[in-house]
């Protein structure tokens, strides 16, 4: 009986396929399909040829799927009265929109930049500075015979396309279920990647598992979130939430529960305050072109999908986490700024310092200022996601100047052995000073610009206080950044001094980049901040 | 009460407290067997809800392979099988509490947001294999495709951080 009526239901049920624009989120679909690929070449190709093999592989792929984004962003349908342009796709699970496109682009272009970094050889005699046998134990025979056999994990560059997809997915969910997947698929390969360092393992193996125990102690913070919301909402859909704060009378201590403890996972990735304890050690133990990684992509990516849940899901609640992230965009730059003050390792005062940035960045979340029809305003989306650009481009190029700036043991990333850099390499210093000056925001760099923009529109959406709190916060971190100049310029070297290696051209150009962006967006931003401001609001 | 409430009690009464048992054993392999008989009372509850298919799934994934999988770590780990008597500590109380609030939350969560909802458990509307493939392929098919690359990825960076290359000169290719 059972059989037969299973038969039947064979014949009756015609299955529908789901509805997929394939023609709308190919980006995505090219970072994840190369990561593939670079999965199986690990399987098939012979070790010598994988490294070249793998770097072609993810640089072309990478700048594939960034023709990929302009070309979709060209065609891009106007909704909602104008204010925004795009579209729900993925049976509702993707939001592929003008920010989602800005975002993804420069998550794509800083990623690109950053492959790179990764293939970078020449720093470390021929091999790339990631572990040579990751499973081998620190200090042990089998450690010494990997390197002189010179291994390397080229595994390294389909983990980090993983990320990629997974950054390019955040900013992009429709529904927190979406979202939190997206998270995982960041964040995994983030976790493995600060664990493979070459020199100083045993720090690199600290960072890794820090990074990993908090970042899923943080994802446990937003999962259970999701579930309060999803109470609350009875949908994960962000619309459907929207709707549900609108129209539904009681529950709030539910959804501001909700909001709260989805906020924790999502401050945690960008490293704001309180929630930023991670940051210095996991940035210092990394491997530096996966920290230069981390800086630009993780922040660019998180901030995009904070943006979107607070402003479409959470936007009717407004007035209900406005204080909550007031007070977090205050102290994340209190404890951003003074801690610079502290620091002696130069990678830990750039973590100090992009904590610092996040709240900067916040600063223009909080004053939120919406779109409207036909006028020019500085709207909240558009500031953030110019700072985005203009720091992720900055931070990943001094990033990547510690590279070259090396002594016997590896990179010299202690102060001290900056001293007396100008008169030894008054190019690469000249750089750095730039980077910093940009950190600092100097007029005539990207970083003043940027901050300009986030200083406007929060200025203009009603969070003056938090603005003059930012401007003193800048005042501060300033002191840091001119206390690094004078060192390279004008100290004398200790000892031998550092030396700066000469790299490859692969570390050149992204240092050049970082250069060519920062002096770019500062002297003429327009072209970039008409793009950002094109881009339209977020669908919903 | 009919029938079914009463075996969907005795089946949530016999989830909990055999969970209980889990985390109160003293040994390895008591816990790992008392999870059988969790799991297996949860797959009783959602047969009772008419969700057949996430049941069998239960039973097949869960009971089948997750707790062997447990036990054959357990096995070839060599951990001790005996009695162990150091495995609580003294944060049970904070934990038992933590765990408590918890549950206690979400439990009003779904109250609160799903009191009211009624679904038959005569018609087969929810958990049944048409409705779970038409969820999963159809609406959740892009996260669903998502998470097997996050399973590949954390296979990829396990194999990265555990496997050591024969020491020999042999090249695998």
């Amino acid at each position: 009986m059972i059989a037969v009526h299973g038969s039947v239901l064979a014949q009756e049920i015609e299955i529908e396929s789901p509805n997929i624009a394939y023609s709308a989120i190919y980006p995505i679909l090219i970072v994840f399909g190369v990561a593939l690929v670079g999965v199986l070449v690990e399987a098939f190709a012979p070790r010598p040829r994988r490294y070249v093999v793998q770097t072609v592989l993810a640089a072309a792929g990478l700048g594939l799927a960034f023709v990929g984004t302009v070309l979709v962003a060209g065609d891009l349908p106007e909704t909602q009265n104008g204010l925004a342009r795009g579209g729900i796709e993925a049976e509702g699970a993707l939001a592929v929109d003008g920010p989602t496109l800005f975002i993804w682009g420069a998550i794509l272009l800083l990623s690109f930049f950053s492959v790179l970094l990764f293939a970078e050889r020449r720093l470390e005699s021929g091999v790339t500075a990631f572990a040579g046998q990751a499973a081998a134990l620190p200090g042990t025979e089998a450690e010494r015979e990997a390197s002189t056999r010179g291994l390397e994990h080229t595994e390294v560059f389909p983990l980090m396309l993983f990320a990629v997809g997974g950054m390019m997915l955040f900013p992009a969910s429709n529904d927190l279920l979406t979202m939190f997947v997206a998270l995982e698929v960041l964040s995994f390969p983030l976790y493995l990647l600060c664990g493979l360092a070459r020199r100083r393992r045993l720090l690199s193996q600290e960072a890794a598992v820090k990074y990993f125990l908090l970042g899923a102690f943080a994802s446990g913070f937003f999962l259970y979130g999701i579930a309060l919301v999803y109470g609350y909402a009875g949908t994960v859909t962000l619309a459907g939430i929207d709707g549900a704060i609108t129209n539904r009378v009681g529950g709030d201590g539910l959804l501001l529960a909700g909001i709260g403890l989805m906020a924790v996972g999502l401050l945690f990735k960008i490293g704001a305050a309180p929630f930023h304890a991670w940051t210095p050690d996991v940035y210092q133990g990394a491997p530096t072109a996966v920290t230069g990684f981390m800086a630009a992509c993780t922040k660019v990516a998180a901030f995009g999908a904070l943006l979107r849940v607070f402003y479409v899901a959470f936007g009717g609640a407004q007035w209900n986490w406005m204080p909550m992230m007031w007070i977090v965009a205050a102290l994340t730059m209190g404890v951003g700024c003074v801690l610079t003050l502290t620091q002696t390792d130069v990678k830990r005062m750039l973590a100090y310092s992009s904590i610092a940035h996040a709240g900067f960045l916040l600063t223009g979340f909080v004053g939120v200022q919406a779109a409207t029809r036909d006028s020019d305003d500085m709207t909240s989306l558009v500031a953030v996601m110019f700072y985005l650009l203009a720091y992720g481009f900055t931070t990943l190029g001094a990033f990547a100047v510690v590279t070259v700036v090396r002594d016997s043991s590896g990179e010299a990333t202690h102060l001290s052995r900056w001293a007396g850099l100008g008169k030894q390499s008054p190019v690469l210093a000249g750089v750095f000073a730039l980077f910093m000056l940009a950190f600092l925001g100097l007029p005539a760099t990207s970083g003043f610009m940027a901050k300009w923009a986030v200083f406007t529109s929060a200025w203009a959406g009603d969070a003056q206080l938090l603005v003059i709190i930012a401007v003193l916060a800048s005042v501060i971190t300033a002191f840091v950044y001119i206390r690094v100049i004078v060192l390279m310029f004008f100290a004398d070297p200790v000892g031998e001094g550092p030396t700066v290696a000469m790299p490859s051209v692969l570390t050149v150009v992204t240092i050049a980049a970082g250069v060519v962006v920062t002096v770019a967006l500062g002297v003429a931003p327009q072209p970039v901040l008409d793009l950002a401001h094109q881009a339209g609001e977020f669908v919903r | 009460m009919s029938v079914v409430g009463l075996l969907f009690l005795l089946m949530g009464a016999m989830a909990v407290g055999s969970a209980l048992l889990v985390v109160t054993t003293a040994r390895l392999v008591h816990s790992a067997l008392w999870l059988v008989v969790t799991l297996g009372a949860l797959a009783g509850c959602y047969l009772l809800l008419g969700a057949e298919f996430v049941a069998w799934v239960q039973i097949l994934i869960y009971v089948g392979a997750v707790v062997v999988l447990l036990l054959f770590a357990l096995m070839l780990t060599r951990a001790p099988t005996g009695v162990q008597t150091g495995l609580t500590t003294g944060n049970r109380v904070v934990a038992a509490a933590t765990a408590g609030v918890v549950g206690l939350v979400l439990v009003t969560v779904v109250v609160a947001g799903f009191g009211g909802a009624r679904v038959s458990v005569d018609e087969e509307s929810v958990g049944s294999a048409t409705s779970m493939g038409d969820a999963i392929f159809r609406h959740w098919v892009l996260p669903f495709e998502v998470l097997s690359v996050l399973l590949l990825a954390a296979l990829v960076g396990a194999i990265v951080l555990s496997r050591g290359r024969a020491s020999s000169g042999e090249e695998t290719p």
